[in-house]
C-alpha cells in the first residue's frame, strides 16, 4: 500500500523512539531510585581525612570520634577539638602531611567548625535512631560497610525504607555482630588477644538475633526518642532495651 | 538465526544483566555530586537537625549553646581544672561500683575506645599507635607512678586531662569514667586507695 521507503521509515523511526523511551525509562526508574542513586556518593571533604589511616591502620575505635552514637539518635561527626586531642602533639612527618592538616589547625585556631559534607541522610520525615541499634549490638559495618578500609567515605548501603525493613524482618541475614573496632558494648569482658583484630566478631549472630527477637512481635506505640534507661549496676544495658516493631509510627512520627 | 540477531540478543542480555547487577548492588559507581532528586517530597524540611547549618540563627548553627550561667538538664559537668589535684582528692568520691563482670566489661569497652590509641589495650603505652607515630613519652599506666595514684586522682586525670593528655569528660559520663578506673585497677592488679586526701585516710 505504502511505498517501501515509507515502511522502512516507520520501522526505523519506531525503533528509535522505542529505544529512546526504553533508555529514558531505565534512567528515570533506576537511575533516580534512592537505592541506586545514593549508593556510592563520595563527596570531597574540606580536610583529606582518611578512615583507612585512622580507623584501619591506627585502630582508633569508631566511637572515639563518633562518641554519642550509643546514647543518642544522632551519631555526631567529631568536633575539631577531638582531632586536636592528638594533632596537638603528633608532629606531621613531612610537608605533604603538614599541608593536609593545615586546614584543620587553621579552623581550630579560628574556633570555626569544619564544614564536613554530609553523606548519609534519611529524609526528614523518617526518624532513625543510632543508640537503639548500637545497643542491640549491631556493628557499624552492617549499615555503613567497611568504613575502616575507605580512604574517602562513600555511602555503601541504600538507606531506603525497604532496606530498613528487610533487616527488621530477618535480622540474621543483615546484622554484623559487634567488632572490637566499633567500640560497641556487649556487656561481656573480652579476651585481650582478640582486641587487636578488627575482623573478630564479639557477638555471634544467632545469639544476637535471639536477643533482638521481639522485633518480629511489633509493639505498637512503645517507641520514644529517648531510650528508657534500663540499667544494670548503674550502666545502660543494651540487651534490655525495648522492642522494635515494623510499625509505621516507629519511623514516621 | 543469523549473526545479526545473535549480536542483538547478546546486547540485550548484556543490558539486562547490567541493570540486574546495578540493582543488586554488585556494580557501584562513585560520584562526588549529590544524588539528584526529581521529586524531593518532604525530604528536606525547615527544622533544626543536629550538626547542620540553619539559616534561622545568625551564627548558622542548629545546635544552640546553653544560656550563660545555666546547665542543660541531666548534664553533669566536671568543674575542676587540670591543676586542682588537691581539691580533686576530696571532691571525687569513689561511688564504689560493684565488682561485677558487667562493670569491668563496661570499663574495658570504654578504655579500649578512648584510651587505647595512646595507652594501648594493656596500658603499656610504648606499644601504642601514637608512640609508634612520633608521639614519645606517653607514660605507661602499668608503671609504679600510675599504680600509686588514688582512684580519685585517676578519675581527675580522665575528667580534666593532664599535660598533653586531653579531657574525656565530654565523651564519657561520670559512671563510665569510674568504670574505666575500676578496669584500670583490675589490669594493674592493685586495689588502689579511694583517695589520698588526709581526711579519708584518717577514717
Ligand atoms: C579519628 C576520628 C574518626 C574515627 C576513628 C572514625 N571516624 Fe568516621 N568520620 C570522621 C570524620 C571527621 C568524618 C567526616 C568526614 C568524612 O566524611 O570523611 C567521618 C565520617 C563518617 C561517616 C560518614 C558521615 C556522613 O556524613 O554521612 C561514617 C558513616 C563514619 N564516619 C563511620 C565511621 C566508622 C564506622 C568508624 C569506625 C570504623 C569511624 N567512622 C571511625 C572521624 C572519624
Ligand atoms: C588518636 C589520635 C588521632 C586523632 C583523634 C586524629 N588523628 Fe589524624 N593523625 C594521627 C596520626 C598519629 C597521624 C600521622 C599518621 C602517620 O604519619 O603515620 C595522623 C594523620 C592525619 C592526617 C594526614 C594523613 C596523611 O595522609 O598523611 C590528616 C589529614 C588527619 N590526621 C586529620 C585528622 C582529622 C580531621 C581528625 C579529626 C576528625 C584527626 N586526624 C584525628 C592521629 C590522630
Ligand atoms: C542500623 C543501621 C546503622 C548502624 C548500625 C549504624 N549507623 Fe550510622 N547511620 C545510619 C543511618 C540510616 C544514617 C543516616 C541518619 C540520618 O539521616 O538521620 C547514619 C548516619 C551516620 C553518620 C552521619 C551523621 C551526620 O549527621 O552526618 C555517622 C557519622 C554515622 N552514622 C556513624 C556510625 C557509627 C560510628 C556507627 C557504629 C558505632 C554507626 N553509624 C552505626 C545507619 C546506621
Ligand atoms: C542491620 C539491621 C538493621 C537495619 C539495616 C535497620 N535496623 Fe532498625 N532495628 C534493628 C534491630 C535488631 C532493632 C531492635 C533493637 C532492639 O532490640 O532494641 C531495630 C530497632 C529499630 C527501631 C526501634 C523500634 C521500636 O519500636 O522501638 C527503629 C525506630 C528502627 N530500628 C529504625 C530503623 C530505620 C529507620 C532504619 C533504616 C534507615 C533501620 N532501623 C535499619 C536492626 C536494623
Ligand atoms: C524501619 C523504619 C520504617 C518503617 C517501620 C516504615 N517506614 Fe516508611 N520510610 C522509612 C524510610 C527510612 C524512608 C525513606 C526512604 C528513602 O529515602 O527513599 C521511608 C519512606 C516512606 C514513604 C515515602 C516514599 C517515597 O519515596 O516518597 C512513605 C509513603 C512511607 N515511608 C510510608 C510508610 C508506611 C505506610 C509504613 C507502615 C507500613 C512505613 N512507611 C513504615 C522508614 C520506615
Ligand atoms: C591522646 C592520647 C591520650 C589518650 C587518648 C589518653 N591519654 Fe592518658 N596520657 C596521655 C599523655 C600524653 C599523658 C602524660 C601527661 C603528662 O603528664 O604530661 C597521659 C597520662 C595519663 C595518666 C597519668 C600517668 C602518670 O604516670 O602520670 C593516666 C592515669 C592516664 N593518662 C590515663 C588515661 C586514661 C584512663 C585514658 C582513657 C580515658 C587516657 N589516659 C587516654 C595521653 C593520652
Amino acid at each position: 500500500m505504502f511505498s517501501r521507503r515509507f515502511d522502512m521509515g516507520v520501522k526505523v523511526g519506531g525503533a528509535i523512539i522505542g529505544a529512546v523511551a526504553a533508555v529514558v525509562f531505565l534512567i528515570v526508574f533506576f537511575g533516580f531510585r534512592n537505592d541506586v542513586a545514593d549508593v556510592g556518593y563520595r563527596p570531597e571533604q574540606p580536610v583529606p581525612f582518611s578512615h583507612k589511616l585512622h580507623a584501619g591502620e591506627m585502630q582508633i575505635h569508631c566511637q572515639y570520634c563518633h562518641a554519642g552514637a550509643e546514647v543518642s539518635a544522632h551519631s555526631p561527626v567529631p568536633t575539631s577539638q577531638t582531632c586536636m586531642n592528638c594533632h596537638m602533639a603528633v608532629t606531621p612527618k613531612d610537608e605533604v602531611q603538614e599541608a593536609k592538616i593545615k586546614v584543620l589547625k587553621d579552623a581550630y585556631e579560628a574556633n570555626r567548625p569544619i564544614e564536613w559534607v554530609r553523606i548519609h541522610k534519611v529524609p526528614d520525615y523518617a526518624h532513625f535512631n543510632h543508640s537503639r541499634h548500637i545497643r542491640a549490638q549491631i556493628d557499624c559495618q552492617s549499615c555503613h560497610g567497611p568504613i575502616e578500609q575507605m580512604g574517602v567515605v562513600s555511602q555503601y548501603k541504600p538507606l531506603t525504607m525497604g532496606w530498613c525493613l528487610d533487616c527488621h524482618r530477618s535480622p540474621e541475614k543483615f546484622i554484623v555482630g559487634a567488632r572490637p573496632i566499633s567500640g560497641v558494648f556487649t556487656g561481656k569482658l573480652h579476651d585481650m588477644k582478640n582486641l587487636y583484630d578488627s575482623a573478630y566478631i564479639f557477638t555471634p549472630i544467632p545469639a544476637q538475633v535471639g536477643e533482638s527477637l521481639p522485633i518480629t512481635e511489633p509493639q505498637f506505640g512503645s517507641y520514644e526518642t529517648a531510650i528508657p534507661p534500663v540499667t544494670v549496676a548503674g550502666i545502660p544495658h543494651p540487651k534490655k532495651a525495648g522492642i522494635g516493631p515494623e510499625n509505621c509510627s516507629a519511623c514516621h512520627y | 538465526m543469523n549473526a545479526r540477531n545473535i549480536i542483538l540478543i547478546l546486547i540485550g542480555l548484556a543490558a539486562a544483566g547490567f541493570v540486574a547487577l546495578v540493582l543488586s548492588g554488585k556494580i557501584m559507581w562513585f560520584s562526588t555530586e549529590p544524588p539528584v532528586e526529581i521529586n524531593p517530597n518532604m525530604d528536606l524540611q525547615f527544622k533544626a537537625i543536629p550538626q547542620s547549618g540553619n539559616t534561622f540563627f545568625s551564627d548558622r548553627k542548629s545546635l544552640r549553646e546553653p544560656v550563660e550561667g545555666t546547665v542543660p538538664r541531666g548534664a553533669e559537668p566536671y568543674t575542676l581544672g587540670v591543676g586542682d589535684i588537691d581539691i580533686a582528692e576530696t571532691a571525687n568520691v569513689d561511688p564504689n561500683l560493684p565488682d561485677t563482670e558487667f562493670v569491668l566489661a563496661r570499663g574495658q569497652n570504654r578504655f579500649n575506645t578512648f584510651c587505647s590509641p595512646c595507652h594501648y589495650y594493656d596500658g603499656n603505652s610504648e606499644k601504642s599507635q601514637m608512640t609508634k607515630r612520633r608521639w614519645e613519652n606517653i607514660p605507661s599506666l602499668m608503671a609504679d607512678q600510675a599504680k600509686g595514684y588514688s582512684n580519685a586522682r585517676i578519675f581527675h586525670i580522665i575528667s580534666a586531662g593532664q599535660g598533653l593528655m586531653p579531657s574525656y569528660a565530654d565523651k564519657m559520663n561520670a559512671t563510665d569514667r569510674w568504670a574505666v578506673v575500676r578496669y584500670l585497677r583490675h589490669m594493674q592488679g592493685v586495689t588502689g586507695t579511694a583517695s589520698a586526701a588526709p581526711t579519708t585516710q584518717a577514717q
